[in-house]
């Protein structure tokens, strides 16, 4: 059986080896692939888009409906992370503790027993709780604004350089993400809670959408973001580099809310208490 | 000629502590010793690469160049804000996980 596979497995990637002599070499100009699109668009973009950044322009405005559906694909990920892995919270089950922001104690209340003490004094803790490091907590808390500011950056520069609204979506949750490490995941849902965190990626991927379908009311085409002169100054050319931005930040906020998401339901198993 | 000798001094001095950090992370005995050199000659040699790289592209003296210099130099703080931080945090954890550290005469691990 062994044997069997071992020879299957050689065989198979003899063929693959064979298949690769066929390929065009590397950086011929005479390959299909730069044949019939690749220089329309290094050679139209400016000119039609106004956009230095021919990446950006490909995947924003003449690939969009491959960017939007990519983004749904993102979406639908956060979905099925949380319906595989969302465990409804049930209400007192079990002791619960809580513990004393200024003094460090740690109270534990029996079943159906009742804290009678000003809550905003204590936080809910569970018995996996460790102590915060002074250093990673003090230094993180002084990162993470600037971590969110290069993503915002990077989301808005992607028509100019490398960037736009993947890469920035996930600067931006990793600062969450970041938080969620340092402190711990209350912390974090404290700042960015399960429902914000939800409504981000569809709002995202709505934003993304109802771009195109603006363009589709306004006369034009889906996606063809031109239509958006008659809203945007500019001009037609200027108007297509606006709308790819638009759809940036829609692409930005789906990427981040559902990494958020994501990582909220795997940390904690579902159950957004402590996490890691 | 003169700025291309100060460049060229900081990038091999650069790559020296980058050699020497990749040298500790291999021949030393344990997972403390090993991320000693990684959280702290990896942290210089940044700065020294990314300042002979700052100090490369300085000349002519425009706004553009001095701007890209400054953001290079933006690199190298957080660099060292964050890598010590990371390297703590790794600790941080060995230690809670009750890692021992390795002691004279112990074999290698």
């Amino acid at each position: 059986m062994k044997t069997l596979g071992l020879i299957i497995v050689g065989l198979v990637g003899a063929g693959l080896v064979y298949a690769t002599i066929d390929f065009p070499p590397f950086g011929d100009p005479k390959s299909p692939a730069s044949l019939h699109v690749s220089p329309r668009y290094l050679e139209k973009t400016v000119e039609e888009t106004a956009v230095p950044n021919a990446v950006t322009s490909v995947l924003g405005d003449y690939r969009g409906f491959d960017t939007m559906f990519e983004t749904t694909v993102i979406f639908c990920a956060g979905v099925a992370c949380f319906l595989l892995l969302r465990i409804p919270r049930r209400r007192s089950s079990g002791p619960r503790q809580y513990r004393h922001r200024l003094t460090g104690l740690t109270f534990r209340i029996k079943e159906g027993g009742e804290i009678f003490l000003p809550l905003r004094e204590f936080e809910p803790v569970d018995s996996i709780w460790t102590p915060h490091d002074f250093i990673i907590e003090k230094v993180c808390r002084y990162l993470i604004p600037f971590i969110q500011l290069f993503g915002l950056y990077v989301i808005a520069h992607g028509h100019h350089s490398p960037g736009g609204g993947f890469q920035g979506g996930v600067i931006l949750g990793a600062s969450i993400i970041l938080l969620s490490v340092s402190h711990n995941l209350r912390t974090a849902l404290n700042r960015m809670g399960e429902k914000i965190s939800a409504l981000f990626s569809p709002v995202g991927v709505f934003i993304f959408a109802g771009t195109g379908a603006l363009c589709l009311v306004l006369g034009y085409r889906f996606l063809d973001y031109q239509a958006l002169a008659a809203l945007l100054p500019g001009g037609p050319i200027m108007a297509r580099s606006h709308g790819i931005l638009l759809v940036e930040v829609g692409v930005g906020m789906a990427v981040m809310g559902t990494m958020v998401w994501i990582f909220k339901n795997l940390a904690s198993r579902g159950r957004y208490d402590e996490g890691l | 000629m003169v700025i291309d000798l100060i460049v060229a001094f900081c990038l091999v001095v650069g790559l020296i502590f980058f050699a020497g950090g990749t040298l500790g992370l291999l021949r030393f005995p344990d997972f403390y010793s090993r991320l000693h050199p990684a959280g702290k000659l990896d942290t210089m040699g940044s700065f020294l690469v990314l300042l002979g790289l700052a100090i490369h592209q300085l000349f002519p003296l425009t706004l553009g160049t001095v701007l890209t210099g400054l953001k290079l130099m933006l690199i190298v703080v957080f660099v060292f804000l964050a890598s010590p931080t990371a390297t703590h945090a790794i600790v941080d954890a060995g230690f809670r996980a009750g890692l021992e550290p390795w002691r004279k005469g112990d074999p290698r691990r």
